[in-house]
């Protein structure tokens, strides 16, 4: 890893940086870019659908009050309530919506569609919530914080994903490394009573798995396909075996010091932000330090083009003098440490400590996210936030009583997610030699 | 003694990897017993001793669980005919074969992907969608309404099509746009899963009364697979012989018919098979429908024949377990229907020994994964047999 940047070296980074995600305009030649206007028309076709469906939806609900409130200064204090006509809700949806379609049409290729969908979300998010909640009150703060919670082992395990992958390795573990850092951080912190072991411990155990996936994959060629369900089927089995065996009959070895929530100085007293974003879990800044971080480690540094040339072409990288395998170990121990973090946030942000099949597939939903996110940080960890969303919502709906079943929200992240690889609303490109083993001759 | 000496070598990376991985699995019992790691630094022996003796207690009643008690073997034996007797000594080895049966369905079903060179890791969602066919089957056409044989046949023609249905997705995304198959496999394996949970909470024609859980009616009141075994209380009924014959037909129709030498050379060299006229698309189709209608056939016959009841877990492990089945049995239905066997007896073996020892199941998924580990790193596998501290060269082709 080479912190220093050097002006070449950057200067070739940023070319490399549009590759994967590559915009061309709508005129061109070539079966590529063909296919990208295609893909395109079809967007702007679904964009005016949405458009006509939020028109006819803002039709039928004259009349209805949306009804939302903010706790001020913190959960549970006072609260702020306000009601907007649902009508006019769909209303700006039904507008946006319309405005993405006639974009996406003119711009063609060009349009920068995952900003807008990222854009109009929360919109369409608060537009949904008042139709469906009817004029029962619903508290916006806690939906909020809950979004940007779910976030966190999403928005790092996405990382995790993205890193190996960007290597060249294809990573399906990431779900199995998060339960091995759930136990393994709850076990820690337990045993030694000071809550900053827990995300450690998590991490390393988290790197130690990630390392045998990479000697299985690397050394033995195994398929990184079979490798990664060796580990997640692993994982749930060791996991469940020890929380079985351990854990519950012994239960002093799964009591962590939770880590709560942190209240920023000054910024957590502004009224209505304060309590959602600047008094959450201290893992939250780390994730958001994190992105950032690697964003500018896989875009800028001499290690992010190396990075990004193992993962595309191992073989021209190899020639060039990289040691393809040596940074492929390490960036899956980077990958498995990321990944035993955000397992350890799990168990050690509640008070219940491990639990069985903890992770639930958030793991998968990492996966989607490393798509979703065309392989960027930044993309991914707003794709982990709307997989965050339709998670509060769930929450939120269900809590309240309202009568929508709740899977089909909860199966949205998998449906988008297939959308996506499907390439039907835009293709994504995976790193080129994700999966395929490399020989060093 | 020709045949002899190649089966052995057939079954020898497999044989040695499900015997290492019982060994290690012995070896994860012992450690991870609080008492032997509190008592291994006063006393390393006696503490060792004791876990090495629970290992043992545990593995008999794994084994006991799988085959028999012997005792009541010799017991049913000396009885000459004792009908309750005999039933109580052959249960264990019945309920083995019965547990193998979804192992040797989904087993082929994934074999026959991977065999067209397509990860299908969606055997558990082509499973549970082949429980749901077989289940409103069941609720529709049972209980009278179609005399028992055609409701038997609905039963299994409606798991085909929900099965293959579901395996049809991913396989269209893989043949016309390229989509990752074992993405799509994965993510439809959770809606599967939530499809499930919303059926059984939404809908009185399938829910329970009265409805407060979130699974479905009995379906022993609507279909009855007839039963194969003479002893009324031993529950084996036709799936198993279904199962068989499904493993026959995929045998021949993978090494005899015309479309299975076309799936098996797009798997091997999809370039050179497409030179040599085989459709990739139409290979990738193909190979995914058959590979989900036989998991939905062994989920219809499952849910309706031995759970009787449709819920969101109804595949349970089998998805991952299959996985497993399929490498270790080398992908031909004969090395599939043998380990699923094995599978089951450690399946059903391992349900006494939690029983019995505390000791909990899961421990199979752990045996499962290195079992996986194990088949897929043959080298390194046969390298435990050579010796396991010498060195490996660091590249094999240099």
């Amino acid at each position: 890893m080479t912190k220093k940047k050097k002006p070449v070296a950057a200067a070739r980074a940023k070319t490399i940086t549009t590759a994967p995600a590559k915009r061309t305009t709508s005129v061109g030649d070539g079966a590529d870019a063909q296919q990208q206007l295609v893909a395109s028309r079809v967007r702007a076709g679904l964009f005016a659908l949405f458009t006509l469906l939020s028109l006819a939806i803002t039709n039928g609900s004259a009349g209805v009050e949306g009804k939302f409130a903010f706790w001020v200064d913190k959960i549970g204090g006072t609260d702020v309530s306000f009601s907007v006509p649902v009508i006019l809700l769909w209303a700006a949806v039904t507008v946006g919506f319309g405005a993405m379609a006639a974009l996406q049409f003119v711009r063609g290729a060009s349009f920068r569609w995952r900003l807008a969908i990222g854009l109009i979300s929360p919109f369409l998010v608060f537009a949904l919530l008042a139709r469906l909640l009817d004029g029962t009150t619903a508290n916006l703060t806690v939906f909020f914080t809950s979004t940007l919670l779910y976030a966190i082992p999403v928005g790092i395990g996405a990382l995790a994903g993205i890193v190996s992958e960007r290597s060249g390795i294809l990573n399906i573990s990431v779900e199995g490394k998060l339960l091995f850092g759930a136990m393994i951080g709850s076990i820690a912190s337990s045993i030694t009573g000071i809550a900053i072991t827990g995300p450690i411990a998590g991490a390393i155990f988290g790197a130690l798995v990630s390392l045998f996936f990479a000697w299985l994959g690397i050394r033995y060629k195994v398929d990184q396909i079979i490798a990664g369900t060796v580990i997640n089927i692993g994982a749930l089995g060791v996991t469940t075996f020890a929380y079985l065996r351990i854990l519950q009959p012994y239960s002093e070895f799964n009591r962590p010091i939770g880590i709560t929530p942190i209240q920023i100085p000054l910024l957590s007293d502004i009224p209505i932000l304060g309590p959602i974003l600047f008094s959450l879990s201290p893992f939250f800044y780390i994730a958001v330090g994190l992105v950032l971080f690697f964003t500018y480690m896989i875009y800028r540094t001499r290690w992010g083009l190396r990075l990004r040339a193992a993962g595309e072409q191992p073989n021209a990288a190899g020639t060039v003098g990289i040691d393809v395998v040596k940074l492929r170990y390490r960036a899956m121990l980077i990958a498995g440490l990321l990944a035993g973090f955000a397992g350890s946030y799990i168990s050690l942000s509640g008070t219940g400590g491990f639990g069985i099949n903890t992770s639930a597939g958030q793991g998968f939903i990492a996966l989607a996210a490393v798509i979703f996110g065309a392989w960027n940080p930044v993309y991914a960890f707003g794709a982990a936030l709307i997989f965050g969303m339709t998670s509060a919502a769930t929450t939120l709906l269900s809590g309240l009583g309202v009568t929508i079943p709740p899977q089909i929200l909860l199966s949205m992240p998998y449906i988008v997610t297939i959308i996506v690889v499907a390439g039907l609303i835009g293709r994504v490109r995976a790193p080129a030699s994700a999966g395929r083993p490399y020989d060093q001759g | 003694m020709n045949g002899l000496k190649k089966f052995g070598s057939k079954i020898r990376v497999p044989a040695l990897s499900i015997s290492v991985a019982l060994l290690v699995g012995a070896l994860f019992i012992i450690f991870t017993d609080i008492e032997v790691l509190g008592g291994l630094l006063s006393d390393p022996i006696g503490a060792l001793s004791l876990g090495i003796g629970r290992a043992a207690t545990a593995y008999s009643a794994l084994f006991r669980g799988a085959f028999g008690d012997p005792e009541t073997i010799g017991k049913a034996l000396a009885s000459n005919g004792d009908i309750k007797l005999w039933a109580r000594a052959l249960r264990p080895i019945v309920e083995s074969v019965v547990a193998s049966v979804p192992l040797i369905f989904v087993g082929l079903g994934v074999s026959v992907a991977f065999r067209t060179g397509i990860f299908n890791i969606g055997g558990a969602g082509q499973y549970t969608m082949g429980a749901v066919g077989g289940t409103i089957a069941a609720l529709a056409f049972g209980a009278g309404v179609t005399p028992a044989p055609i409701a038997i046949l609905l039963v299994m023609i409606f798991g085909v099509v929900g099965g293959a249905a579901w395996a049809f997705i991913p396989g269209y995304l893989k043949a016309r746009v390229g989509a990752s198959e074992v993405i799509t496999t994965i993510m439809l394996n959770f809606i599967a899963g939530q499809f499930v949970f919303f059926l059984v909470s939404n809908f009185e024609f399938i829910q329970k009364p009265p409805r407060i859980q979130p699974v479905s009616k009995e379906l022993s009141q609507f279909v009855d697979l007839p039963g194969i075994l003479p002893i009324a209380a031993l529950r084996m009924d036709i799936s198993i012989i279904i199962a068989l014959l499904t493993a026959v037909a995929v045998s021949w129709f993978l090494f005899r018919s015309t479309r299975g030498f076309e799936l098996r050379a797009a798997g091997l060299n999809l370039a050179a098979a497409k030179y040599a006229g085989i459709g990739a698309g139409t290979s990738i189709i193909t190979a995914m429908l058959i590979s989900g209608a036989i998991s939905g056939l062994g989920g219809a016959l499952v849910a309706v024949g031995t759970i009787k009841q449709l819920s969101p877990g109804i595949a349970g492990s089998v998805g991952f377990t299959a996985i497993a089945v399929a490498l270790v049995g080398g992908t031909r239905p004969s090395g599939v229907v043998a380990t699923a066997l094995v599978f089951g007896l450690l399946q059903h073996g391992g349900s006494l020994m939690q029983v019995q020892t505390g000791i909990p199941i899961e421990m199979l998924l752990f045996i499962q994964a290195l079992v996986i580990a194990f088949i897929a790193a043959p080298e390194l596998t046969l390298g435990i047999l050579k010796n396991p501290f010498r060195r490996r060269p660091r590249s094999v082709a240099k």
